[in-house]
């Protein structure tokens, strides 16, 4: 009954969430100065018909209210409207730049919580020698450096052996499936390369100190009292007792996919979603932006409620 | 075996004999790799607005004129002979018979017509992005399948500047977006599928489109003109100038538009050939001129704008923030337009003290802090900046913020995107704004670049506030004006009056830089780079060496 009330309230409360983002999401990117239409405008072929003509196809020329309400009655029909832009869905352009985008960055994040919880883990069990410090300060210095800076210098090293630009290689006409399939994976090496490096860090640092927290545990006393080896005291008693604070950080990252990775995108040229929305606020693209972050919200939400859940599932203290 | 041997060697002999004469001149075929600078945001003409989408329907649709790159002339395209009839309002253009689409369909003088009819009737909705190109013009009628009639209510000294601007669509596949109130024209993506290239009647066809990715241009088989050298092109978008640059050198790209001055020094070490020229681009500093401006009415008064001309060192701004890739500035058409760019127009020279000068005569008094007084609190002032200065224009900006504190003057840096800046110029009709630096990239023809400091662009393309009868009637007098000699003198007039009133402070007029690598030759350089929207001449004539 307990686990009932905790499930709804959970989804009662992630419903709210998404009802608040939605509008604010309305209504921040309308409060930046400026307006779609003097953007789209200021084109040397541009007559003042041209403008008048957008701000009636945008409906920019109706009260804030009724633009607000036609856009929940649009969302509610699952219609995230149509770019000022491209004057394409803007569903149509979020799955293009999100097919491009998830890839990438979940192969970053994945290599990221791989390599940050194994570091993380290690560093734990063998806390104060040589390989934790190394391990450690490793994690600090790729966690603090600039991912920009990272991205341009991995292009400077690797330029002569690992394509710098793109997602596929453009010049290849009429690949196969393995061809494209290869390309793909060539082109993903670099951009989500920077982008473990740079997330895995803070993997490492969580992951050891939940370990350390737990190793001190009575419990793990008893475990290697009853003779069993390090390695196994690590793996079954202290690990999935770590697990809770890496399992708020995994669920975290994972919601965040989505965003895409703006700074990795504009370096690699990858034609995701973060440089999709950033292009989209300079050109005050409302629909595109309502659109981009709508999803993002429902991503974040919705591994923050599997976070929940799992809670609910790792630490039975949760339902008390 | 022998005979066999034989065959061989002939075979050898032959194949070596063909390509050395192939090296002497140009090898046909292959598959350029060109970086874009902003990449084409729509592949249809109603929707896209950056300077690769112009240059791409410039590549795939016909223009019934086009320019010669070098003498700035017009020169067929589809049109191959034009006249006009002696009441000025007619005229006809023979168009190239027997062209075809690129799916093989008739391109006759019917695409012609429907594509100007539908910009004429949809000139206030769908289609009112080309509204400038169309004025004053009725109707087109077709006597014949390769004759057009452009008919118009009153003479137009344009008509081949703006026949330069209208692509032709083919009306096979366009034909039913315009029913009804024509809003399908704008929706449509246009774009290729599988097997299925953007039906196209230029010297090349879209085959694929990927947004902000690339898009791949083959050759037309059904051109109408002098069809292209090479097979292919891609134009890819580049987000990082740094990746850009690399990729170049490590020969992963052939050449690059709009090479960042930064980078001009590190290209030519790598044996990457660097084109230099004259380009459109503008660089200004605005003085909001609107006469019914309420607050820092000081700035209304010639004294202090000629005082603000003397404090600007355009040298230095050249030297240091361009590294010498641009050219000081006076007139509002810039050089790269030929003939129409008034010459005798030359910037004051960097005199300091003649700024203070003018300044102390004009009773501006200095404060405690050095700042001057003005006529309500200090000479402290705002300079909005957008998003398209940055670079560059930030250094120009810390050169001109450092000289004028040393005349009294202080000024903040506002940097925000292009429509901010607008709204705070505009929205309150130019009441309070103060100072601006922008950019203008005009068209050749300077009907555009003059209209944007007439009083009706007030809320439109005013970025100035400027509102000056008697130039507004020397505008409507060039826009009318079908004498081209006497027309260049109103030209000639009107930019001295914006010299002299400064609206506008001009500052630099850029160059286009573009870069190759030695495999490739033939570009047709022009003021708008290797791949331009005036001419179909540069990617037609570019081969591999």
């Amino acid at each position: 009954m307990r686990g009932a009330d905790y499930v709804i309230k959970r989804t009662a409360f992630a419903l709210i969430t998404i009802f608040v983002a939605i509008t604010l999401n309305f209504v921040l990117f309308r409060a930046l100065p400026g307006s779609a239409v003097s953007d789209l405008a200021r084109v040397p072929h541009a007559t003042p018909q041209l403008k008048a003509a957008l701000t009636k196809e945008f409906g920019l020329d109706k009260p804030m209210w009724e633009q607000y309400l036609l856009y929940l009655k649009e969302l509610t029909h699952g219609n995230f409207g149509v770019s000022y832009v491209n004057q394409q869905p803007v569903w149509n352009n979020l799955r293009t730049a999100l097919g491009n985008t998830i890839p990438m960055v979940l192969l970053g994040t994945l290599i990221a919580m791989v390599l940050g919880i194994f570091t993380g883990v290690v560093s734990a069990w063998r806390r104060g020698t040589a390989v934790d410090h190394a391990s450690t300060n490793l994690a600090i210095a790729f966690y603090a450096v600039p991912t920009q800076w990272l991205g341009l210098v991995l292009i400077i090293v690797f330029a002569k052996y690992l394509p710098t630009y793109g997602r596929t290689n453009v010049y290849l006409l009429a690949p196969t499936f393995w061809q494209h399939l290869k390309d793909v994976m060539i082109h993903m090496l670099m951009p989500s390369t920077t982008l473990a490096l740079t997330l895995y860090g803070e993997y490492t640092l969580i992951v050891r100190s939940a370990m350390l927290e737990t190793l001190g545990e009575d419990y793990v006393l008893t475990a290697r009292a009853k003779g069993l080896t390090g390695w196994a005291v690590v793996r079954d008693h202290a690990f999935r007792n770590a697990m809770l604070p890496t399992v708020t950080l995994m669920a975290l990252s994972l919601g965040y996919v989505v965003a895409g990775a703006i700074l990795v995108e504009a370096v690699f040229s990858w034609p995701g979603i973060g440089r999709a929305v950033y292009e989209s606020v300079f050109n005050n693209d409302y629909p595109m932006l309502q659109g981009a972050f709508l999803i993002l919200t429902l991503s974040v939400v919705f591994f923050n409620f599997v976070a929940d859940l799992l809670y609910f599932r790792l630490d039975p203290r949760i339902t008390a | 075996m022998k005979k066999w041997l034989l065959g061989v060697v002939v075979l050898f002999l032959v194949s070596s004999a063909c390509s050395s004469g192939v090296d002497t001149g140009s090898k046909t075929g292959g598959f350029l790799r060109l970086a874009a600078s902003d990449f084409i945001d729509s592949m249809n003409p109603y929707v896209g607005q950056n300077d690769d989408a112009y240059s791409a329907y410039q590549y795939i649709y016909p223009y019934l004129v086009q320019f010669e790159s070098k003498t700035l002339d017009y020169v067929p395209d589809f049109a191959t002979s034009w006249e006009t009839s002696k009441d000025q309002l007619t005229w006809t253009f023979h168009l190239a018979e027997g062209a075809k689409w690129s799916d093989g369909q008739p391109l006759t003088s019917a695409d012609v017509a429907w594509s100007y009819n539908t910009d004429i009737k949809f000139q206030d909705g769908p289609t009112a992005g080309s509204a400038g190109s169309i004025a004053h013009l009725t109707k087109v009628t077709t006597p014949d399948d390769h004759t057009a009639v452009l008919h118009y209510s009153q003479p137009v000294p344009m008509v081949l500047a703006n026949a330069q601007q209208v692509a032709i669509l083919p009306e096979h596949i366009w034909g039913q977006y315009a029913a009804g109130d024509g809003k399908a024209l704008k929706t449509f993506s246009n774009l290729p599928a599988t097997g299925q290239p953007v039906v196209s009647g230029g010297p090349f066809m879209v085959t694929e489109f990927k947004p902000d990715e690339v898009a791949i241009f083959e050759k037309n088989p059904n051109y109408y003109g002098t069809p292209a050298i090479i097979d292919r092109f891609a134009l890819t978008y580049f987000s990082n100038e740094d990746a850009e640059i690399t990729a170049i050198k490590t020969g992963q790209l052939d050449a690059i538009e709009s090479v960042p001055v930064t980078s001009v020094q590190t290209l030519q070490d790598a044996g990457v050939n660097v084109f230099k020229g004259p380009g459109l681009t503008e660089r200004d500093f605005i003085i909001n001129s609107n006469p019914n401006r309420t607050t820092h009415r000081e700035l209304l008064d010639p004294k202090v704008r000629e005082a603000f001309e003397y404090a600007i060192d355009r040298q230095k701004i050249v030297a240091t923030a361009w590294l010498g890739y641009a050219d000081p500035a006076a007139a509002v058409v810039p050089p790269a337009t030929g003939d129409w760019h008034d010459a005798s127009i030359q910037p004051l020279p960097f005199d300091l003290a003649k700024a203070n000068a003018l300044l102390d005569e004009a009773g501006y008094k200095k404060g405690s802090d050095g700042i001057r007084i003005g006529l309500d609190g200090p000479m402290a002032y705002d300079v909005l900046f957008p998003g398209s200065e940055r670079g560059a224009g930030d250094r120009a900006f810390q050169i001109i913020q450092s000289d004028f504190l040393q005349i009294g003057v202080k000024l903040t840096q506002r940097p925000m995107g292009g429509g901010a800046v607008f709204s705070l110029m505009a929205d309150d009709n130019y009441k309070t704004f103060d100072l601006a630096m922008w950019n203008w990239t005009p068209p050749i023809d300077p009907d555009f670049v003059l209209s944007v400091l007439t009083c009706k662009q007030y809320g439109n393309w005013s970025d100035s506030g400027y509102c000056n009868p008697a130039y507004d009637n020397l505008y409507a007098a060039q826009g009318s004006e079908m004498d081209p000699q006497k027309r260049l003198q109103i030209v000639y007039e009107m930019q001295k009056m914006i010299y002299n009133d400064r609206p506008y402070i001009m500052l630099t007029y850029g160059q286009t830089i573009d870069a190759w690598t030695p495999k490739w030759d033939g570009f047709v350089q022009s003021v708008q780079g290797l791949f331009p929207f005036i001419s179909k001449e540069s990617l037609t004539q570019v081969h591999q060496v």
